[in-house]
């Protein structure tokens, strides 16, 4: 039982139905809209937000932090949880060190909190207050104020290689630091995964922040985990069209699955709007979908293939399906144009393709020419769509 | 100069701002923080001696605490004279005086960010620890631009004064009292002195609040960075 584990559902002030855990030097990112309820879920680990209908537990290494059932209610004291702040928080009339030693138990003397600012790279700085700070090294001081807490006690010679009762809980801590600072942090952060043995749970919005500090991502939409999962797969094939939107995977579309050959799918993909008009792309049939199911389905825009509108390919992956299409818009990003096409035989439908610009010169389109998409079965990812709760 | 009505306004003003300071922080702290429904009508009920003449709390004092009332019978025969002595005009005072040492300090709480005061319990500190250690550090301006405004404000009171503690010389003889006795018996060169006095205290203590506020603005600024 070691980690972290949390159970949650709760109707008011918000609707909270959230479970996932996170293992002993694990990174786990929230990850969600503003206001999805991520950062509300990292308040209730802390103690800080228990609303009165809440029902569940949340359990660190054994340990009942919260057991609605049992009636164990630990106060934010009680439980040994590091919070970095989202604006760090820090009590602007102590010194970095105070700050710090602040939150040390007992069993910290001020030259163990010395040696843990140094650790930090905070060494010269660790008599100054917060606004002698800048927003990096604030935010140092406000880690090294949260891993105090969960860190063994230097003065103990006892090592708990099983990981400690203790929680790391980051809420959107890179969002107020510029870029470069924010990339020294990630890289700190990374260090310090290699030292520190607790669970980490990292609240954010950025997708791209999740995708590469995080071992697993929980996805959470309107107070619920939606998907869980390593940051490849989630990203890769998302468990329905919400996740997928909230993932940010463009060109997700609608349409009907049908069972075909062994081993293989039709998708209908059709225009909720005007049904008359459809095209059949192949897939594999994964026997996950049953037959004449409604999906929600996403085209992967990387393993799409473009042609000249004339030009026949010189080796078609089985399966694949050519679509001709015509170049509505063409946006010049530098090496990357981002076009949008039209195909022919559904002209209601937009596909979003980031194309080099160096194959738009080669193929001599522009907006407004025609072209072929070539679409391997694999491109294509399909999911039920999501039953409303 | 009057020195025995300096004496009684000086007494009365550090009696007034003592008694007023613990009151007034707890009212002030517990008005930062709470969620009740009724908070509007408590701070109505404080802010109402600033909007009363002094005279009506003069007049209620006295009805309530004269001899004629039966609390004042009662304080009689128990042996305890609140009206024309020193000890009624330091309770009306602290009454009257409430709004001048509360907003300033409620205003200093209100501004302490609440995720300092969860940063203060995550990191182990009790309900108690986080008052003394983080804000009441923090708060400390308004508690000085508190007690400086009830020190102004006590001496430069007239009315009340005038009602409650009536004009007994060493006992409730005020400096703003013994003032207007000398204008009224024409000894216009003791009330300049006096008059000078009291701007220059007021003076003094309404500078002392605005530097104390800016302070505090400082404060909350590097707070919000």
């Amino acid at each position: 039982m070691s980690g972290l584990h949390v159970q949650l559902r709760s109707d008011t002030p918000i609707r909270l139905a959230a479970e996932f855990d996170c293992g002993a030097g694990e990174l786990v990112a929230l990850v969600g809209p503003s206001g999805s309820g991520k950062t509300s879920m990292l308040r209730a680990i802390a103690g800080l937000w228990t609303p009165a209908d809440l029902q569940g537990h949340i359990r660190v290494n054994g340990q009942d932090w919260l057991d609605t059932h049992t009636g164990v209610q630990l106060s934010p004291q009680q439980r040994r949880a590091g919070l970095v702040f989202q604006h760090y928080a820090l009590f602007p009339h102590m010194t970095a060190h105070a700050n710090v030693a602040l939150a040390a138990g007992p069993g910290w003397t001020a030259s163990d909190v010395q040696s843990l600012l140094v650790r930090l790279g905070l060494a010269a700085l660790s008599e100054r207050r917060p606004s002698q700070l800048s927003g990096g090294q604030q935010q140092r001081v406000a880690l090294a104020r949260a891993l105090v807490r969960v860190m063994p006690k230097p003065s103990s010679q006892t090592h708990e290689p099983e990981g400690l009762p203790g929680v790391l809980l980051l809420d959107e801590p890179f969002s107020a630091v510029d870029a470069p600072t924010r990339q020294a942090l990630y890289r700190e952060l990374a260090a310090l995964r290699q030292k520190v043995s607790v669970p980490m749970v990292l609240v954010t919005h950025d997708l791209q922040e999740a995708r590469r500090l995080a071992d697993r991502v929980v996805i959470v939409d309107a107070g619920q985990t939606l998907q869980t999962g390593e940051p490849s797969r989630v990203f890769a094939s998302p468990r329905n069209a919400r996740v997928a939107e909230l993932v940010g995977i463009q060109n997700h579309f609608t349409g009907v699955f049908h069972k075909d050959q062994p081993g293989w799918g039709r998708l209908r993909w059709t225009d909720p709007a005007r049904s008359a008009a459809a095209i059949d792309l192949r897939v594999i049939d994964k026997n996950k979908i049953d037959d004449g199911i409604s999906v929600t389905w996403v085209l992967n825009g990387e393993q799409v293939d473009v042609l000249a509108d004339h030009e026949s390919p010189e080796h078609l992956e089985p399966g694949a399906t050519c679509l001709r299409c015509q170049l509505i818009e063409v946006l010049s990003l530098g090496e990357i144009s981002l076009c949008t096409l039209m195909p022919m035989a559904l002209p209601s439908q937009a596909i979003t393709l980031n194309l080099t610009t160096r194959l738009l010169a080669r193929l001599q389109v522009t907006a407004g020419a025609w072209v072929q998409l070539l679409i391997a079965p694999g491109a294509l990812h399909i999911m039920p769509v999501r039953e409303l709760p | 100069m009057d020195w025995s009505a300096l004496t009684v306004s000086l007494t009365l003003a550090v009696l007034t701002t003592l008694a007023l300071l613990p009151v007034g922080l707890a009212l002030a702290r517990w008005l930062a923080v709470t969620r009740w429904a009724g908070r509007p009508v408590v701070e109505a009920l404080l802010l109402l001696p600033l909007l009363l003449p002094p005279t009506v709390i003069g007049f209620y004092f006295l009805m309530a605490l004269g001899q004629g009332s039966p609390l004042g019978a009662w304080l009689a025969a128990s042996g305890v004279r609140l009206v024309f002595t020193l000890d009624g005009l330091l309770l009306v005072s602290v009454l009257i005086n409430l709004p001048f040492m509360v907003q300033p300090i409620q205003r200093a709480f209100a501004a302490v960010p609440n995720s300092l005061r969860e940063a203060a319990w995550v990191s182990g500190l009790s309900t108690w620890q986080t008052f003394w250690r983080i804000e009441l550090p923090l708060a400390w301006p308004g508690l000085l631009a508190g007690m400086a405004l009830t020190v102004a404000h006590t001496l430069g009171e007239f009315g009340v004064v005038l009602m409650v503690g009536g004009n007994i010389e060493g006992e409730t003889r005020t400096l703003s009292v013994s003032l207007y006795d000398k204008v009224q018996g024409m000894e216009l060169q003791s009330a300049h002195v006096m008059a000078l006095t009291l701007v220059g205290v007021s003076l003094l203590a309404l500078s002392l609040v605005l530097a104390f506020d800016q302070v505090g603005q400082r404060g909350r600024a590097l707070q919000e960075r």
